[in-house]
């Protein structure tokens, strides 16, 4: 999740447009983390120091690593631990950014070093982040307004993107949140009732919907069907009732999940108060739609 | 050995993958309810030899629908799914005599073991 807020703070930053985020995380799976930017992230090198290695290395023929070592920069066991690293979402979105021009390695380990310290995220958070600094990162993001129901959204909001990440993919960005205020067509709803009332719902163009529907159903589906609609109605009943387990586990509170519901065009006055927040998947943006 | 199994379930995404995990597990004939009335119309006509049923269903609820069948066949084994894997739920199920829980997103192992234990 601190990988999926990374893409987030860049567009805050204005480091990154929307249009260049969207289409290097169409191209991350396919990234190839290189030495400088692992060297950065994990604090062994400056980006100045990297800019000087790729200088050096375009002069004489030899690998990076050996250059970065020549240089002092690196000892052999740094360059070692260094290939052995994980490829962390966070380094393979930076990686692509610098490939495609859009972001300086400079540019990188600044953003990447201020993004940590402004939300006290550690190197461990971005490989096995705790529910409790999920929450964190997902209440200094979106600052839903004060009062228990602010509680329950950031709790909410927080297991939705683990459970993205789970059933979908971790390959996209979660937007600002804002009010309803457009006509929502072609969503799934589910209303949760019990210890407190909600409306839940998913609402995507044909597109994204299919996507988003194959990703969970693990089959290849084309068109915006009853069974699309089923796939990604199990997806928020899933997620709701991983929910109402957490509430009943941690609260107390029993809620009650109602059969989902497909609308083609939704009546949007019951949800004044809603917060909708889109998620700008590599392959469209998916809206949950949230009203306590 | 034949062995009949009922899935209910309102999604049709979660009708296709219990199928297909029942039908792997063994099943010989496999009857689908969308509803928790037609789980219990189905259950009166077709008496399968296991029953999944989802909680969260339009028209009668899964639970609602387990009682019912309970009262018109003591020895129907109804295994409960839900995403709501609650101890609640869970105790309200084993009240209404169901002969087992699944919590969503259910595993085809899991299913499998059922399958078995329901055949012996």
């Amino acid at each position: 999740m601190f990988t999926q807020f990374f893409g987030n703070y860049l567009l805050h930053q204005q480091l990154v447009s929307p249009e260049h985020l969207s289409e290097v995380l169409q191209t991350m799976k396919t990234t190839r983390l290189k030495l400088g930017v692992l060297a950065i992230n994990a604090g062994f090198m400056t980006a100045e120091q990297v800019e000087k290695a790729h200088n050096e290395q375009q002069r004489v023929d030899k690998r990076i690593g050996d250059v970065m070592v020549d240089m002092g920069f690196l000892t052999k066991d740094q360059v070692e631990s260094l290939f052995q690293t994980q490829p962390a979402g966070h380094l393979l979105l930076g990686q692509a950014l610098v490939d495609n021009g859009y972001m300086t390695n400079t540019q990188f380990e600044q953003a990447l070093n201020s993004y940590k310290q402004e939300n006290s995220i550690s190197e461990n958070d971005f490989n096995d982040g705790s529910d409790e600094a999920a929450a964190r990162l997902v209440k200094h993001f979106y600052n839903f307004s004060g009062g228990t129901n602010s509680a329950y959204m950031t709790n909410y909001v927080s297991l939705l993107f683990k459970n993205l990440i789970r059933f979908i993919g971790d390959d996209f960005t979660p937007m600002d949140a804002k009010p309803v205020c457009d006509e929502i067509s072609n969503c799934v709803v589910q209303r949760i009732e019990g210890g407190l009332s909600a409306i839940t719902i998913i609402d995507a163009d044909t597109s994204a919907m299919i996507e988003f529907a194959s990703r969970f159903a693990k089959e290849e589906l084309t068109d915006d069907d009853e069974y699309t609609q089923a796939c990604v109605s199990e997806f928020i009943n899933l997620h709701n009732g991983l929910f109402a387990v957490n509430m009943s586990n941690d609260t107390g509170i029993e809620l009650k999940l109602e059969p989902q519901c497909y609308y083609d065009n939704m009546d949007i006055s019951e949800l004044k108060n809603a917060c909708v927040i889109p998620v700008c998947f590599s392959f469209g943006v998916v809206n949950f739609i949230v009203s306590f | 050995m034949a062995l009949k199994v009922m899935v209910c379930d309102d999604s049709m995404f979660v009708r296709k993958k219990m199928k297909d995990a029942v039908a792997a597990a063994g099943a010989t004939e496999i009857i689908e309810a969308a509803d928790g009335q037609q789980a219990i119309d189905k259950y009166k006509a077709e008496k399968p030899d296991l029953v999944f049923m989802d909680i969260i269903m339009p028209v009668k609820s899964g639970v609602e629908a387990l009682t019912e069948i309970k009262a018109f066949d003591s020895s129907a084994k109804v295994v409960m799914a839900s995403s709501v894997g609650t101890q609640e739920n869970l105790k309200e199920a084993i009240m209404a005599g169901a002969y087992d829980f699944l919590q969503k997103p259910i595993a085809n192992e899991d299913v499998a073991k059922i399958v078995s234990k329901a055949s012996q």
